[in-house]
């Protein structure tokens, strides 16, 4: 549904993109994952053609939106992390306003949308009296306007309250369900990620660091929180083992280690373990590791 | 479609309280002025109008004070108003962030540069053609509504005198539709500058030195002689239509020249526009 080709920009001589390739399948949920300032909303920028590419091209649907920004947007609709309404006029008049802006507004489309993002009584109301969260909902109903294929989200949930988020990500999970919505979801929010995306995308200083499926990042290795003492043993059985020190007490092994292998060493050479805990590798480990092995190599 | 979006555009536009700023000032100018004109300037108009040999209801009408409040202040007061407005119309909006709501859509943006554009010409020339229609309903109040039309620009070197209350109607009336697409001028070069990354308020000085550097520059008197090279010159040449024998040579030269500089200044605000990356 999206595929994302090489894409490069630099602003004032930094590298913004190195090169950025992947694709978003029809019907999945991708998140673009990287800390603040690693490339996401640049990305996002040269997808709806705000930002131009210094190099690659980006397909929506086989459209090239470098080529062909007005056909290739037709598919598209999109929220940012701060979306700006014109607050003087009401939210009714400002999606009419927007929309009108993609070809005819429909009227009993728009009423159903904004009756399913739960705007129906302050739809007429001034925007500048809206909070965040009825803002972040006025501005999906904006890009469900009139009938995207994909969405692309840029940090839609910052700012939200766990509420507001929780309802966001259902929301966005049940039109994937739904109707087969495709997703880009940029974040820097792991849990969001984790919680919603079927695929991640991570980004480190304008590449590519992973891109591959969020449960066989989260899966394929297991972590054990290990209290022992003394630390030289610890140590010792650590590098042994290949594990790798995430906190002064807490280390990952590799899945081909048993829990009780190690245990066995560290009790037989006088150590005395305290605590072990199995613990999933979150996502946030991953990126971490991922953006590790980035900057070394 | 374009015409539901300029529609769009128009909402936005009128939805502002700022773009209503201009018409409460003239409002209140107007009736300023035309207290003035009947407490104080009615003896200075009879006395004018007895060395001129000139009947005092041609010189004390509704249609000379409204030809006053229109050619005495629109160049000055309403500059301000229009570069104000076409200042906003895009910087206010990269400001606001309101443009990456619209430049997600799929419009190409020189579409929505037409489609501000239009809605900047549609503001300034309504907005003369308000004024006149205000000043002339309020000069019928005070003045009554009979009486020519007494029309006098030493600057032009124009003194014309219509008697007939139906032919000073129709002069005044196609010279304000002239006078609109003189300030549209204003207009695109506050919009010409809106496009370039800066503050609207900048935008707006920005025009507004341009517009007062030119007409001060027109009338220093060592450039009188090349007075035609300056844009505030041509602006003024709506005052032609007011002549009893009307130039139209010079009309059409004038105007050509303005047109041609407001569509060029759109394209180039175009190009800058067109390059421009908008950061989500």
């Amino acid at each position: 549904m999206l595929r994302i080709e090489n894409l490069k920009k630099r602003f004032a001589g930094k590298k913004a993109l190195k090169g950025i390739s992947f694709e978003v399948k029809r019907g999945v949920i991708h998140g673009l994952l990287g800390h603040n300032g690693a490339g996401k909303s640049t990305t996002l920028g040269i997808v709806l053609a705000m930002i131009s590419a210094d190099g690659g091209e980006v397909f929506i649907d086989g459209v090239s939106v470098q080529k062909e920004q007005v056909k290739a947007l037709r598919k598209v609709g999109a929220i940012f992390e701060a979306p700006s309404f014109y607050d003087y006029m009401s939210g009714w008049e400002n999606l009419k306003v927007l929309v009108g802006l993609s070809g005819k507004f429909d009227h009993g489309q728009a009423l159903d949308i904004v009756e399913r993002v739960g705007l129906s009584d302050r739809i007429h109301s001034k925007v500048g009296a809206y909070s965040h969260g009825m803002r972040q909902r006025l501005a999906l109903a904006q890009a469900l306007l009139p009938e995207p294929e994909i969405l692309l989200l840029d940090e839609p949930t910052d700012g939200l309250d766990p509420e507001g988020i929780k309802w966001f990500r259902d929301f966005i999970v049940n039109l994937r369900n739904e109707r087969g919505m495709t997703v880009l979801f940029n974040s820097h929010l792991l849990s969001e990620v984790e919680l919603m995306c079927d695929r991640v995308s991570i980004i480190r200083e304008g590449a590519l660091v992973f891109e591959g499926d969020v449960n066989d990042l989260r899966d394929d290795r297991l972590g054990f929180k290990i209290s022992a003492e003394p630390i030289d043993v610890l140590k010792s059985v650590v590098d042994e083992f290949g594990g790798e020190w995430l906190t002064k007490s807490r280390c990952l092994f590799p899945p081909e280690h048993r829990v009780a292998n190690v245990v066995e060493r560290l009790v037989g050479a006088g150590a005395k373990v305290h605590e072990v805990t199995p613990v999933r590798r979150s996502l946030e480990d991953v990126y971490l590791e991922f953006s590790k092995e980035s900057s070394c190599s | 479609m374009f015409l539901s979006q300029l529609r769009g555009e128009l909402r936005k536009l009128f939805a502002r309280r700022r773009t209503y700023l201009g018409y409460v000032v003239f409002i209140v100018f107007e009736v300023l002025i035309l207290t003035l004109w009947v407490k104080v300037g009615r003896d200075k108009v009879a006395e004018l109008a007895e060395r001129n040999l000139i009947p005092m209801e041609q010189l004390y009408s509704s249609l000379t004070s409204t030809y006053w409040i229109m050619g005495g202040s629109m160049f000055l007061l309403g500059s301000i108003y229009f570069a104000l407005v076409g200042g906003d119309i895009v910087a206010k909006e990269s400001e606001d962030g309101n443009l990456r709501m619209v430049l997600s859509r799929p419009v190409s943006r020189l579409r929505v540069l037409l489609l501000k554009y239009f809605a900047v010409v549609i503001y300034t020339v309504t907005f003369v053609i308000f004024v006149g229609i205000t000043g002339y309903g309020m000069s019928v109040l005070a003045l009554g509504a009979g009486g020519g039309l007494f029309v006098w620009n030493p600057n032009l070197y124009i003194l014309s005198v219509y008697p007939e209350w139906g032919e000073g109607f129709i002069r005044l009336f196609v010279g304000a539709c002239f006078m609109g697409l003189s300030m549209c001028v204003v207009s695109s070069l506050a919009f010409f500058f809106s496009c370039f990354k800066m503050k609207p308020a900048a935008a707006t000085i920005m025009a507004l030195s341009v517009f007062f550097i030119d007409f001060v520059l027109q009338n220093m008197p060592f450039l009188r002689g090349v007075k035609h090279v300056f844009i505030t010159y041509r602006m003024e040449n709506w005052a032609y239509l007011l002549q009893e024998e009307i130039p139209w040579a010079r009309i059409v030269e004038s105007y050509t020249i303005l047109s041609g500089l407001n569509i060029s200044l759109f394209i180039v605000g175009w190009m800058v526009f067109q390059s421009r990356d908008f950061k989500t």
